[in-house]
């Protein structure tokens, strides 16, 4: 039985009807009167001196209106770490260095304008691997730090780490110990629709940015600091945000890109437009990083865990965005999949001469959760365990306290994993090794999913504002870029307030009239928005209810007078006016009456109708109505460098399943079916919900089998779908049985907990521990290859 | 990016047109649009539309051939039901040609003419003993699909010819042939490909043609292994060798979509497959 009207309510998504019509206006869609189109002049070298750049012929060709590099412009700094520049002088670290760009009349002419640029470069030596970076006397790709201090090495200087319990006593207590090391790629985050921005100014010089962006709050602050080293101290950056096609953890962070735009415009005093097509999305933006772990574990004679110790090193490319702080995120599975105490987490970030990266969707949880889950199986088999058994034996339990101190509150990791092992018939099928060559395999996953405190603040804030006709506006700070994320606002809103869902009108985000949000990541937009939402709504309500006193009687006279005029009118056989005095007024589905009436239109007053008696008020000065909240969950920010805080009010757990038949001549892998049970703590809308789980399946399994930028010496080989490999509807061709555990979380709204994320983390490593179990064959590097199956069989025999 | 375009009203006139250097052919343009876009060659001001030409697009099917127009969509082929029943291993090729949205207006002559290593089309075409049908202002001439391709994008065609048909002998009823390709995912160029065409007559093999797709410069008949096929039972030592002859052909490459290892390995599963899942067949 459901308690609500709403929520949990199969409910279409309010912004799809547009979407899949076409109307929708993303930033290709957008034009401004005037506006230029700005190209990039990219590098030619992974790592070289500029010597000289000419751009006389790219300044005569007709239809350019500037040409701009670091020689030209005031400097722009970029990055949390300052480490990078909207353009580069002296020195290019990657092939997708900006040294130059162009604002022409159409796109064709700022290109080609921008290859008629001519640099000269001096050829240095790259680092193009963390273990060629690491080696003594390596060259450096930054010999200086933001400061102008002299760097002796190729290590970022960021640092996150945990140490627990007592390592070496917890291995002294094991009976069985693994250890091996594994490796995740460099993969894309292929979004739909690429990146792009429109940068204007004001005659004041106020600086409007229509951005492809996660952040528009933190991106405001990084441009205002921008329009400082342009010598507009004071002035204001309003980032306006059209529609995503996708986000995925691109809009994350502030990009050159968008800092050139900004150059562009200010020199030529009208809107300039960026856009990449795909191959430049593929080569000048920033994926996800590879990164390797090995990891050692433990376990008793009982199969309970005994310690974990984890080492991972990431190629950070060549400058340094969010993707350095993914070790941040690590330390939550690393530290508290399972129960284990005994934890040490080392992590290792360095520059290397490659694209640098950024986030994407699970934020270290994928690349740290490959590891452990493999692991677990190679301990279970170790052990002669069933690792199934071992998962459920060192489950997390509600209640408990991890050696982070991350507060458990709810927890269905347990019946997550045993409606997994039933779904898959476990037992049955387990072990089986028969002729087919199949097999199962499973894995478990812990995520954030009450917000990841990175930030002074993690909170998010609200105005719903109602119209005269019974609308009410949403106004929220953080980004719909296609997970549905309107979708739960609009029946949270319609729920808490009372007003039906097709009323809420939620608006995409603009920094002028929305309230501050850290930025749509770690599955909290849900989360958070909704939170919020349900403060604001009671607020709204409650001025509402205040006022009904007034209105309500009111209205049911005039209504009732109109009524009696009909010969056949009744009088209602209720003290309509008895309850209205006692204040036991009720606003649901858009209709205010009071407790207890029949259903007569006489005796209901429409929403709209409320607001139009209290704004246009009989007697007396009426008012329109407007609330806001801002919701800020109870959380700390961790102490990074002893990897210890509780950084979600609350956490999702999830497992995932699949059954296997591996080909042992070709070595191809085909996915027979497989099986997600999510602990998404209540289900707000269950199509959008199994929407955000399939779609992160996709991800998972391109992540698992099919998905790696390619690079040679810096350079990008792949830089487009012919040869960058997705999995297709076809590769997907397989029952998918997705089931959601309700916990009900007390933090939630409605109980419910983030689940942007989860749905891609378990996956790659349930579908090696499945491979393993049809032909005895682990394999310890993602995409899971048929090549590598095919080799790894040969080597065995 | 702007060229002209011309729908050609004749054969003749397109000739004439195929011959200057400022046009290019078009029939489906699913290759070379992609080419000009990459810019992988070099721009022409004129595009010369060959698609709607009667000549070049109609199907026949006569006593023991078949002929298809050169730029028959590879949809309409598949739809043929003498492909399907007399050409299995056609039909199976066609069939994993890009999308349906693709097939729709690649052509079999496009196909062909783009002379991919791995252009799917090719292996079926070569174990049928296809020949190709070449004319130009200088006349028409016939070529076995053997001679045909020359590298990797070459072919004999000479500069100002186009290719007009592909004609296909259809196979005596007991002939047996089959398409393998893995690729990727779905929608993806060929790793590996092999084509297989034989009889089996008395417990033993006759007519035996192999070709492979994607492991050499040009897609190529792997005569060695036929010949050492050709009159033996079929048995796993048979295979063994003729495995072993068919990787000394074949001169695969590594590049994105896979090693030269693992692409060498492919074709012997192909190989092995092809026979051993028949063997027990209508001998």
């Amino acid at each position: 039985m459901n308690e609500f009207r709403f929520i949990g309510v199969d409910t279409a998504r309010p912004d799809a009807p547009d979407k899949v019509s076409g109307r929708a206006q993303y930033i290709h869609d957008i034009t401004l009167p005037g506006m230029l189109w700005g190209a990039i002049r990219f590098s030619d070298h992974a790592h070289a001196r500029i010597r000289h750049i000419d751009t006389s012929e790219a300044e005569k060709l007709p239809g350019v209106e500037a040409v701009i590099t670091a020689y030209n412009t005031p400097e722009v700094r970029i990055g949390f770490l300052r480490d990078n520049f909207a353009l580069k002088r002296d020195k290019v670290r990657q092939f997708r260095d900006e040294i130059a760009a162009v604002a022409a009349r159409d796109p064709e002419t700022a290109r080609e304008a921008a290859a008629l640029i001519r640099v000269e470069y001096e050829p240095l030596p790259g680092v193009f691997s963390p273990e060629e970076a690491l080696v003594e006397g390596a060259p450096l790709v930054h010999e200086t730090d933001a400061r102008g201090r002299a760097r002796k090495d190729n290590i970022v200087p960021v640092r996150f780490a945990h140490h627990s319990g007592d390592l070496e006593a917890g291995k002294r207590a094991s009976r069985h110990v693994v250890e091996g090391e594994y490796r995740v790629p460099l993969i894309q985050q292929s979004c739909m629709g690429t990146a792009g921005c429109i940068a204007s100014f004001d005659a004041r010089g106020n600086l409007t940015l229509v951005a492809k962006t996660q952040i528009p709050f933190l991106a405001q602050k990084d441009f205002n600091r921008a329009l400082g080293a342009l010598g507009l101290e004071g002035r204001n950056t309003r980032v306006v945000v059209p529609a995503l096609g996708g986000g995925f953890g691109t809009g994350l962070d502030t990009h050159a890109y968008e800092y050139i735009a900004m150059l562009l415009a200010w020199r030529t005093g009208r809107p300039v437009k960026i856009l990449y097509n795909r191959e430049e999305e593929f080569a000048f933006l920033s994926p996800r990083q590879s990164a390797s772990a090995r990891i050692r574990q433990g376990c008793d004679e009982n199969g309970r865990l005994t310690f974990r110790e984890i080492e991972v090193v990431q190629d950070n490319g060549a400058y340094t965005s969010w993707g350095a702080t993914f070790p941040s995120v690590m330390l939550v599975p690393a530290t508290s999949l399972y129960r284990v105490q005994n934890v040490s987490f080392e992590s290792k970030i360095v520059y290397t001469n490659n694209t640098y990266c950024q986030a994407m969707r699970g934020y270290g949880n994928p690349e740290i959760t490959w590891p452990i889950e493999s692991s677990i199986d190679e301990l279970a088999e170790l052990a002669g365990i069933d690792p199934f058994d071992m998962r459920l034996l060192n489950c997390n339990q509600p209640g408990e306290t991890t050696p982070m101190g991350l507060k458990i509150t709810t927890c269905g990791l347990k019946e997550c994993l045993e409606r997994t092992a039933a779904s898959l018939d476990w037992k049955e099928k387990r072990g089986r090794q028969d002729a087919k060559r199949r097999g199962v395999g499973m894995a478990g996953v812990i995520n954030v999913a009450g917000g990841g405190k990175i930030y002074r603040s993690d909170g998010s804030g609200i105005i719903l504002k109602p119209d005269d006709y019974g609308n009410v506006n949403v106004s929220y700070g953080g980004v719909e870029m296609g997970q549905g994320l309107h979708s739960a606002l609009a029946l949270t809103v319609a729920e808490a307030l009372g007003i039906r869902p097709e009323n809420v009108i939620v608006n995409q985000t603009d920094t002028a009239s929305c309230p501050w949000d850290v930025g749509t990541h770690a599955s909290r937009g849900a989360f958070m928005a909704c939170n919020a939402a349900v403060l604001a709504a009671r607020k709204l309500k409650a001025r509402l209810l205040e006022w009904a006193a007034e209105i309500y009687p009111q209205e049911v006279e005039e209504a009732l007078a109109r009524a009696r005029r009909h010969s056949s009118f009744k009088e209602p056989d209720f003290d309509w006016r008895d309850a209205a005095r006692r204040g036991q007024f009720e606003l649901a589905n858009g209709i205010l009456t009071v407790t207890g009436a029949p259903e007569l239109p006489e005796l209901q007053v429409d929403f709209g109708r409320l607001l139009r008696a209290v704004h246009f008020r009989r007697q007396g000065p009426g008012t329109t109505f407007a609330e806001d909240a801002f919701y800020e969950p109870p959380t700390e920010l961790p102490d990074w460098d002893k990897g210890i805080g509780n950084m979600s009010a609350t956490y999702a757990f999830g497992a995932q399943g699949v059954e296997v038949e591996v080909d042992e001549e070709t070595g191809e892998v085909k996915i027979l079916r497989l099986v997600a049970v999510h602990d998404v703590g209540r289900v707000l809308n269950p199509q959008t919900l199994k929407g955000q789980i399939y779609g992160a399946l996709a991800q998972g399994i391109g992540y698992a089998m099919y998905e790696q930028v390619l690079t040679d010496k810096g350079r990008v080989l792949n830089p487009g779908f012919t040869d960058y490999k997705l999995p297709t509807a076809c590769e997907m061709g397989f029952p998918i049985d997705v089931q959601l555990v309700e916990t009900n979380d007390p933090e939630g709204p409605f109980g419910a907990k983030g689940v942007g994320e989860p749905g891609l983390v378990p996956t790659a490593p349930a579908i090696a521990n499945a491979i393993f179990d049809a032909i005895g064959v682990r394999i310890r590097d993602l995409p899971i290859t048929p090549e590598k199956i095919l080799l790894a069989l040969r080597q065995r025999r | 990016m702007a060229y002209d375009y011309h729908r050609s009203g004749s054969l003749a006139e397109a000739f004439a047109l195929a011959a200057r250097d400022d046009s290019a052919l078009i029939a489906g343009g699913t290759d070379l649009l992609v080419a000009l876009r990459k810019k992988k060659r070099a721009a022409p001001a004129r595009l010369v539309s060959i698609r709607s030409l009667p000549e070049l697009t109609a199907i026949e099917a006569g006593p023991g051939l078949l002929r298809i127009g050169a730029c028959a969509p590879l949809t309409e082929i598949l739809a043929q039901p003498v492909v399907r029943e007399r050409l299995p291993a056609l039909a199976q090729a066609l069939a994993v040609i890009g999308s349906r949205q693709i097939r729709n207006v690649a052509t079999l002559g496009g196909n062909l003419c783009n002379a991919s290593p791995g252009a799917d089309s090719a292996p079926p075409l070569l174990v049928y003993d296809a020949t190709v049908e070449l004319a130009g202002t200088g006349g028409r001439r016939e070529l076995p699909l053997s001679e045909f391709f020359l590298g990797p994008g070459r072919t004999a065609l000479r500069p100002g010819e186009i290719m007009t048909a592909v004609c296909v002998p259809l196979p005596v009823p007991s002939a047996q042939s089959v398409f393998q390709r893995r690729s990727r995912v779905a929608m993806d160029l060929a790793t590996a490909s092999l084509a297989v065409n034989y009889e089996l007559q008395g417990g033993v093999l006759k007519s035996v043609r192999l070709a492979a797709g994607a492991v050499a410069p040009t897609p190529l008949r792997l005569r060695a292994a036929e010949s050492w096929l050709e009159g033996r039972a079929v048995n796993e030592e048979t295979l063994a060798k003729a495995v072993e002859l068919a990787r000394g052909e074949i001169k695969p490459i590594d590049d994105l979509r896979g090693s030269a290892w693992y692409r060498s390995e492919l074709i012997g599963v192909f190989l092995s497959r092809a026979f051993r899942n028949r063997k027990e067949g209508d001998a």
